[in-house]
């Protein structure tokens, strides 16, 4: 027996040589040192690592020296007993030692597995060099990432949808299609942001308006109230020829299935939390500038004006007026000469705010006792309603009657008066008053004369006393005939009717305007730092009661302005006024809203007038006075005859 | 072929190859590229937007719905879809008016106004919505490819500074040199001592993860631990660990410049795992987005 260590080298050509070699003796060693038997130039190898030596020339046993084991089917030994002819592999460091037998002979085969060190290893150089080598790949990535989006963002909005179709009010909750939010709802719609489909029904439909009227129901029907029922093609008839971009919008709302005239394309949602955006001018324009013409070429009867921008492009007031004595009110129609309203009232203002004369005269001699000052004031008269928006009619017993008096009696100091507005009354009370009372004694009955009897005569005392006693409930009917007949206390202020056909006599009703505007809203508490005078300017020089002091556009314009501020006369403290400032579309017979910081009114710039101005005013009202809302007025008890008169 | 092609076509061509061959011979890039004629492009491109923007007047407040978000929304998606297809186009490489070269100098140069047109596109309301991931993932492709185009324009100098002259596969060789002479070198040593040696050969030259190639720190470097046990150590063959000491500092610096080529490479190429899938999730975000907009009409 001997070992023959055999050595296995590859020429270039790939051909193995092997070359044995017999080892001497029946014991070698193996290790890294030069004198081992066996010489294993390997660092991982210890200079005296092994020794191996076979006592009957068959069974081998390796034993490993200096605490370095080899490996042996896997598992770390110290030492081993090997069957040559089973064979066996062990391995030292890189290398690799194989028993096997051959003959008599043990064969030991010591050969290099490993690389000699790490980068010794073939590389693939495109490969390693690059970041492909220590990072996940860009395609995996690229759909991985895909995939997770399109889950979470597609599939899951779809199937939150798809899983509420036929559920009224979702649950609350997270719903995956709030991912699609464009934008917070408006705060009126605030709860309504967990469920999209409560407005968004049905997939790939825009929002119809079924599903606004669904909850908002009045609305609607004022809205369609309020533009005389048109119908919807009316309505698309009326605005304003597309521009560039309005036709790109068209042409995608068109080509993706989106109808036009909609609630919501004014009523836009998803702009921001807070209250609805208020209605530029702009969707009022957008129909009502040159709205006639356009209305007329698509067949429509129209009747009413074009409307742009209230600096510029607006129709002169309609108030709502009687045009004759007794007519029914109707709008009139400006441009067909000066207009004029009958009240039924006769009333001149010209003489009534004169700043001396005998009204002026008599008020001044009120003074103490009412509210007048040197003069009389509209605010003597006219007085706001309850909310400061409206005028309350004129009352002839709170405004009339300190100078108007009706009173025809002292009875015991108390003093009796006609019966405002009930002339049956007036004509009752009269006739009883001449009843019931003797004429005033003749001035020759009274003294101290003794008087003889039997002066009977016709053309004597006692005859002309008797004859007047006789005769004088027949006065009453002068006496009516004269209170409502020129010079009478009725007729100065009110027309009257002469008895005729079985009627007595009749005073025409009277009737004050409260809403002369009724297209438009005007509030008086808004413009409570401006004068009156300011705007009704032709109320100091009237004469008639019949003249239509209601402020015109130009007026207005001294102040507003179109919401961009264009205007077409000077203005010193312009009030930039969308349509929407007076106008409202679902006319529900309140203010027109306005957000709150809209409402503000810079009347700091209007009260605070250079001297020039209020000088130029005091020339037409004269003096100041009070103003209007600063009347502290002791009002006397009044019966109910709130409509005026 | 004469009768199958114009010969006005043909000219067209000709000259168009000719120009091309200047700008060759001038070295111009893909930056510069005919005179920076897609930066101008889309410098006015950019202007134009937000001019307009300025200029009209959408009411209630600009938003994507507007005629004028609808427009440059469309602008920007089919910018999107084109811009992806540089992926596919620079697999093909042509040499005419539209070269490879063209076709990224316009990539870069739109790429970039889309940032405006896509900005100004969401009328700069944004939120925690799938509209505006799109935006993200839109702005976050840009900004790296914006990245790519820096580290293009100035990292290349440092690449050939620090490889000098040597090829990728020399400098491992080089490596591969130093390891057998440390191998062979190291022989005489005690096992103590051979323990760090070896430990320096097992090491992967291309090892460590991303932050490693990023960042060109490698704190357990076996080869300088190697070189620290060995100056410490005492006894045994005191020559041949001064050899093993000399081979392991050059195997140190032959490391350090690998590993400063891998981390100019890792920096160059970085951009692109952050550009290709987000460009991928961005598609899948702008479809989420526009069909949300058409679901919910």
């Amino acid at each position: 027996m001997s070992f023959i260590l055999r050595r296995i080298s590859t020429t270039k050509t790939g051909k193995q040589i092997v070359r044995d070699q017999p080892l001497p003796g029946a014991s070698i060693t193996l290790g890294r040192d030069g004198g081992n038997t066996i010489h294993v130039a390997d660092l991982a190898v210890n200079p005296q690592h092994a020794t191996i030596s076979s006592a009957d020339g068959r069974h081998v046993r390796v034993q490993a020296s200096e605490g370095l084991g080899f490996d042996l089917n896997g598992r770390t030994l110290d030492i081993a007993d090997i069957d040559s002819a089973a064979g066996a592999e062990l391995r030292f460091g890189g290398h690799r030692l194989t028993i096997a037998r051959e003959g008599e002979n043990i064969i030991l085969l010591v050969e290099r597995i490993d690389e000699l060190s790490q980068s010794s290893k073939d590389v693939d150089e495109a490969r390693a060099f690059s970041l492909a080598a220590v990072m996940p790949g860009r395609r995996m990535g690229a759909w991985a990432f895909a995939l997770v989006v399109l889950l979470a963002f597609l599939i899951g909005p779809i199937w939150a949808w798809h899983s509420y179709r036929s559920v009224d009010v979702r649950p609350q909750g997270y719903h995956a299609d709030k991912a699609w939010l464009s934008g917070p709802l408006s705060s009126a719609h605030a709860s309504l942001k967990n469920d999209c489909q409560a407005c968004h029904v049905d997939a790939f439909v825009a929002v119809t308006d079924k599903a606004c009227v669904g909850c908002h129901t009045g609305e609607h029907k004022a809205m369609s109230a309020s533009h005389a029922d048109a119908s919807t093609a009316m309505l698309l008839a009326a605005r304003h020829p597309p521009g560039v971009g309005e036709k790109v919008l068209a042409g995608f709302a068109k080509a993706f299935n989106k109808p036009q005239g909609r609630c919501v394309e004014c009523h836009t949602e998803h702009e921001g939390a807070g209250p609805m955006p208020p209605t530029p001018q702009k969707f009022c324009a957008d129909c009502h500038d040159g709205m006639a013409s356009r209305l007329k070429a698509a067949g429509f009867k129209v009747d009413v004006a074009d409307a742009g921008d209230f600096g510029t492009a607006h129709p002169e007031f309609r108030p709502l007026v009687r045009a004759a004595p007794g007519a029914k009110p109707a709008r009139a129609m400006p441009g067909t000469g000066p207009l004029v309203d009958y009240d039924g009232l006769k009333f001149p203002h010209d003489v009534h705010l004169a700043a001396n004369g005998g009204v002026a005269r008599m008020a001044a001699s009120f003074r103490g006792q009412y509210d007048f000052g040197k003069k009389l004031e509209c605010q003597n008269c006219h007085r706001p309603d309850a909310d400061g928006v409206r005028i309350k009619p004129v009352v002839m017993e709170r405004d009339c009657a300190m100078c108007h008096s009706l009173a025809f009696e002292t009875v015991g100091g108390v003093t009796r008066t006609l019966r405002h507005g009930e002339p049956d009354q007036v004509v009752a009370d009269l006739y009883a008053y001449y009843r019931s009372t003797p004429p005033s004694r003749p001035l020759q009955l009274g003294g101290m004369e003794r008087r003889r009897p039997g002066q009977y005569a016709e053309g004597q005392l006692y005859n002309i006393y008797f004859r007047e006693v006789a005769v004088r409930p027949n006065r009453a009917a002068d006496a009516v005939r004269a209170v409502f007949s020129k010079g009478g206390a009725c007729y100065d202020c009110h027309t009257i009717f002469a008895p005729a056909s079985g009627n007595n006599w009749r005073v025409m009703a009277v009737n004050q305007t409260p809403r002369y505007l009724e297209k438009g809203w005007f509030d008086h508490d808004a413009h409570k730092a401006t004068k009156c005078a300011d705007c009704h300017t032709a109320a100091p020089g009237s004469k008639a009661a019949s003249d239509l002091l209601v402020p015109g556009l130009r007026q207005c314009r001294d102040c507003h302005v179109g919401e961009g501020g264009a205007r077409l006369v000077k203005v010193e403290t312009a009030t930039e006024s969308p349509c929407a400032m007076c106008h409202e579309y679902h006319s529900d017979g309140g203010k027109p809203w306005m957000p709150a910081r809209q409402r503000k009114v810079n009347s700091a710039a209007i009260t605070h007038k250079p001297l020039a101005a209020i000088y130029d005013v005091s020339l037409i009202t004269g003096t100041e006075g009070r103003g209007l809302y600063d009347v502290t007025w002791r009002t006397p008890s009044l019966h109910g005859a709130r409509r005026g008169g | 072929m004469a009768s199958l092609f114009p010969r006005r076509l043909l000219g067209r061509r000709n000259r168009a190859t000719q120009t091309e061959r200047v700008r060759e011979r001038k070295h111009e890039g893909f930056l510069r590229y005919a005179n920076f004629r897609w930066a101008k492009i889309s410098g006015g491109l950019c202007l134009l937007v937000i001019t307009s923007y300025a200029l009209i007047d959408v009411t209630p407040r600009p938003n994507g719905g507007s005629w004028y978000g609808y427009t440059l929304g469309t602008i920007g998606a089919l910018l999107i879809l084109w811009l992806t297809a540089l992926g596919y186009r620079k697999r093909k490489m042509t040499r005419d008016a539209w070269s490879l070269k063209a076709w990224t100098s316009a990539h870069v140069y739109l790429g970039l106004s889309l940032i405006v047109i896509g900005t100004w596109h969401t009328g700069f309301q944004l939120g925690w919505n799938v509209h505006t991931l799109a935006w993200a993932l839109m702005m976050l492709v840009i900004l790296s490819g914006l990245y790519g185009v820096i580290v293009y324009a100035t990292l290349p100098a440092a690449l050939s500074n620090n490889r000098d002259e040597m090829t990728q596969m020399q400098m491992l060789e080089a490596i591969r040199a130093f390891d057998r002479q440390l191998h062979a070198a190291a022989q005489p040593l005690s096992p103590e001592d051979t323990a760090p040696v070896l430990a320096s050969l097992d090491e992967d030259p291309f090892a460590g993860g991303i932050r490693a190639r990023l960042s060109g720190r490698y704190p357990k470097d076996a080869t300088a631990a190697a070189l620290r046990a060995l100056s410490l150590s005492h006894g045994g063959n005191a020559d041949a660990r001064q050899k093993v000491i000399g081979l392991l500092s050059q195997k140190e610096a032959a490391l350090a410049r690998l590993r400063a080529h891998l981390r100019i490479r890792a920096m160059l190429e970085i951009w692109l795992y952050v550009h290709v899938p987000l460009t991928f999730a961005l598609i899948a975000a702008l479809s989420a987005h526009i069909i949300s907009v058409f679901f919910y009409w």
